[in-house]
C-alpha cells in the first residue's frame, strides 16, 4: 500500500482535532433536508479523554462518523492531526482511517468466525503490514489488554467483556492518533462495564487521545471533558473534576 | 492480502455449506457438460480409429446405385476387371433361412463366399476347427463355418461343434451340412449387432439354391493393403466400373467416409452438449450471482466494518471477486473430477472405446470456464459490496 497525502507525518504541536464550522445536511427521499450539523466547531488537544453527550437527534453521531472519517461534512474544515481531511477521496479517507484513528463500537462488530488474533490484525492487513508482523502485533495488542490467553478464541466463543476488549485491541493495534468510541459500554452489564471503563482509564494515561459518546453521566465522569451537543452545535463544555478513584490496575494490565 | 481474502473466502463458504454446495451445482453441471463432452468425442474417434487400424486393410465397398433404374448388380466379369488391380474381391451372397440342430433352431444368414474369404476379411479369426479350401468349394462341399453366436445359439451346450450336422430351411427346400469351423466372437466395433450366420462355399449355395442367379453378386466388398493409397484405388475402380457400367450405376463407399460421417455425427453430438453445458454454465453462473447478491446483502455490516478499519474498495471488490470465483473453481474442480469419472466408466462398459484421452487443454478449458463463470458473475455483487457507503453499511440492522 502506498503512502497516501492523508498519512503526512502528524503534527506534534497543536491540537490533534481541530473542527471549524461544521455543516452537515442530509437530503432525504423526497426532497427534504435534514441539518444535523449547524457549524460546529470542536478542538480536541493531544491527550485528552473527552465525552461527547447529547440529546438523541443533536448531531452527536454524525459528528462522530465525520471525526471518524467514516463520512465527510457538507461545509467546514476537519484538520486531523493537522491534515486537513473534508474534502478527500473516499480511498484516501480510508487510508486515514486506518493509519489516524481506533474505532469502537456499541456492538464490538467483530467477525464472528474469525479467532480473536485475527480480529485484531485485520487494520493491519489493510495496512499491507507482512503476515507474520501482523500476527505479532496483535498478540501483542491482546497481551497487553490482558486476553493473552485468548489468542485463538473465535469471537462468538468470547464473553461480552472479552469481545469489547478485543474490539478495543483492534482499535489500538494500529497506534491512532485518536479513538472514537461510541457507546463502548451500552451493551454490557454494569460490572464489566466498569471494567471496559478501568481499561479507557488506563489507555488515556498512557497518553493517548480519546473521545467517547455516551448518554450515561455516570460513564462521562470518566472523561476530563463533557462536550454537551445540542442542535448541530456545541451548546457547552464541562470539566470534570479529576478522579479520585484510581483505575483497576489488574484490568489495565 | 490475497491469501487472507482466500482464506475468508473459504470461510464464508463454509459457514453455509449446504447453500455453497447447492449454489456450485450449477457450475458443476456446465464443466462436467463441457469437458464430457470434448473427451468423449476424443475417446470415440481415436477408439474407432484403432478399431479400424486393427482390422488390418483399407477397404471399399461397392454397391449398385439404387436410385438409378439402369444400375445392375455386379458381374464376374466386373470382378475380373477389377483384379487387375491390387486388391482383393469377395465373391459373396447370401439368403436368409431357418436353421436347425437337434432340437435347437434359429433364423440366420446364409454367406455364400469363396475360400479366401479370411485373407480378404480380417475379422474372421477361428476358434475351432478350419475354413473350408478352394477345392471345398469348387467341388459345393456341404460343410459350414459357424460365427460365434450362431454357435451360442444351436449348440448352446457344446463349446466344440465340429463335426456335427445343420439342416437349412430355406422356402420349402431343406439342405444339410457339417460344421467344420466355429469363429471367434467379434471384438470391438462390430460387437454392437447380433451376429448369427454361417459361411459355406458360395458353390454349394448356388447348388442348394437353383434359383439365385450365378455371376451376379448385390454388392463388392473390396480390400487394398495398407500399402497402397486408398484415395488412388477408389479412383481408378470408378475408372473401371464406369467405362464398363457408365456413369452413375454404382456407388463406393470408403471406412475413411464413413469415418468422415462419424466425425460429423460426433461434431454435431458435441456442438448440442456443447450447448447444453454452455446453458448450464449461464444459469449456474445466475445462481452464483444471485446468491453472492445475497451474500453481500447479509454481510453488509461486515462490510462497513473493514471498510471502518480502512479497507479501500479495491480491496472489498478483491474479496468478494475471490469469493464468487472460488465458488465456481470448487464447482469446476468437481465438475471436472466427475466428468473424468464417467470417461473411465464409459471406457469400462463401451467396448470400442479403448482407453481415456484427457487432453490437457480439455482440463485448463474445463477450469478457465470456471473461473470465468465466477467473475463475470460475481463482478456486479462484488461491486455493490465495494461502493457500499461505510455508514450506512455499519448502520444496517
Amino acid at each position: 500500500m502506498t503512502q497516501p497525502p492523508a498519512g503526512a507525518p502528524a503534527q506534534a504541536r497543536g491540537p490533534v482535532i481541530e473542527a471549524r464550522d461544521l455543516h452537515k445536511v442530509y437530503t432525504m427521499e423526497g426532497g427534504l433536508e435534514v441539518r444535523a450539523l449547524r457549524g460546529l466547531d470542536l478542538a480536541v488537544e493531544r491527550g485528552e479523554f473527552i465525552a461527547i453527550m447529547g440529546p438523541s437527534g443533536s448531531g452527536k453521531s454524525t459528528l462522530l462518523q465525520i471525526l471518524g472519517c467514516l463520512d465527510a461534512p457538507t461545509s467546514g474544515s476537519y484538520r486531523l492531526a493537522g491534515v486537513e481531511v473534508a474534502r478527500m477521496s473516499e480511498d484516501e479517507l480510508a487510508a486515514v482511517r486506518n493509519r489516524r484513528i481506533g474505532f469502537i463500537f456499541q456492538a464490538f462488530n467483530l467477525l464472528p468466525r474469525a479467532t480473536a488474533l485475527r480480529n485484531v490484525a485485520l487494520p493491519l492487513m489493510y495496512r499491507g503490514v507482512r503476515p507474520r508482523e501482523r500476527i505479532e502485533r496483535a498478540a501483542a495488542a491482546l497481551e497487553r489488554i490482558g486476553l493473552g490467553d485468548r489468542l485463538e478464541h473465535r469471537s462468538n466463543e468470547l464473553s461480552g467483556g472479552q469481545r469489547q476488549r478485543v474490539a478495543i485491541a483492534r482499535a489500538l493495534v494500529t497506534e491512532p492518533d485518536i479513538l472514537l468510541a461510541d457507546e463502548p459500554t451500552g451493551n454490557l452489564d454494569s460490572r464489566t462495564g466498569e471494567e471496559i471503563l478501568a481499561l479507557f482509564d488506563a489507555i488515556h494515561d498512557e497518553g493517548r487521545t480519546v473521545l467517547m459518546v455516551t448518554h450515561e453521566a455516570e460513564v462521562a465522569q470518566h472523561t476530563e471533558r463533557i462536550v454537551h451537543i445540542r442542535d448541530g452545535v456545541v451548546e457547552s463544555n464541562e470539566r470534570v473534576a479529576p478522579r479520585t478513584v484510581p483505575s483497576d490496575p489488574a484490568a489495565a494490565t | 492480502m490475497l491469501f487472507e481474502n482466500v482464506r475468508s473466502a473459504l470461510e464464508a463458504l463454509a459457514g453455509n455449506r449446504l447453500r455453497s454446495v447447492l449454489t456450485l451445482m450449477g457450475v458443476m453441471i456446465g464443466v462436467f457438460a463441457v469437458t464430457t463432452t470434448i473427451s468423449l468425442g476424443a475417446i470415440a474417434t481415436a477408439g474407432i480409429t484403432s478399431q479400424l487400424q486393427d482390422f488390418g486393410n483399407q477397404a471399399l465397398f461397392i454397391t449398385p446405385n439404387d436410385d438409378n433404374p439402369r444400375s445392375t448388380r455386379f458381374t464376374d466379369a466386373d470382378i475380373d476387371a477389377l483384379a487387375r488391380l491390387p486388391v482383393s474381391i469377395l465373391r459373396q451372397r447370401n439368403i436368409r433361412g431357418l436353421a436347425r440342430a437337434g432340437s435347437e433352431e434359429t433364423q440366420l444368414t446364409v454367406n455364400g463366399v469363396t475360400a479366401n474369404a479370411p485373407e480378404v476379411d480380417r475379422t474372421i479369426k477361428l476358434a475351432r476347427g478350419r475354413y473350408f479350401s478352394e477345392e471345398e468349394d469348387r467341388r459345393a462341399a456341404p460343410v459350414m463355418v459357424l460365427s460365434a453366436d450362431a454357435g451360442e445359439a444351436l449348440f448352446p451346450d457344446d463349446p466344440n461343434p465340429v463335426g456335427r450336422e445343420v439342416s437349412v430351411t430355406v422356402g420349402s427346400s431343406r439342405s444339410f451340412y457339417t460344421v467344420i469351423g466355429i469363429k471367434e466372437p467379434l471384438t470391438g466395433a462390430f460387437t454392437f449387432a447380433s451376429n448369427i450366420a454361417v459361411d459355406v462355399p458360395l458353390q454349394t449355395l448356388y447348388l442348394n439354391h437353383p434359383s439365385l442367379a450365378r455371376g451376379e453378386y448385390p454388392f463388392l466388398p473390396v480390400t487394398v493393403g495398407l500399402d497402397r493409397n486408398i484415395g488412388d484405388i477408389e479412383a481408378q475402380v470408378d475408372a473401371i466400373l464406369t467405362r464398363r457400367r457408365g456413369a452413375d450405376t454404382f456407388r463406393i463407399q470408403t471406412i475413411q467416409g464413413a469415418l468422415t460421417l462419424f466425425d460429423t455425427i460426433t461434431t454435431i453430438l458435441q456442438a448440442v452438449l456443447g450447448g447444453i453445458g454452455a446453458i448450464s454454465l449461464l444459469v449456474g453462473g445466475i445462481g452464483i450471482l444471485n446468491i453472492m447478491l445475497v451474500s453481500v446483502t447479509e454481510r453488509t455490516r461486515e462490510i462497513g466494518l473493514r471498510k471502518a478499519l480502512g479497507a479501500k474498495k479495491g480491496v472489498i471488490l478483491q474479496q468478494f471477486m475471490i469469493e464468487a470465483v472460488v465458488l465456481t473453481l470448487v464447482g469446476g474442480l468437481v465438475g471436472l473430477g466427475a466428468a473424468i469419472g464417467v470417461l473411465y466408466l464409459a471406457v469400462a462398459l463401451v467396448p470400442f472405446l479403448d482407453k481415456v484421452v484427457l487432453s490437457p487443454f480439455t482440463v485448463l478449458l474445463g477450469l478457465f470456464v470456471s473461473v470465468a463463470t465466477g467473475v463475470v458473475f460475481g463482478v456486479w455483487p462484488a461491486s455493490r459490496a465495494a461502493n457500499l457507503s461505510p455508514i450506512e453499511a455499519l448502520r444496517y440492522e
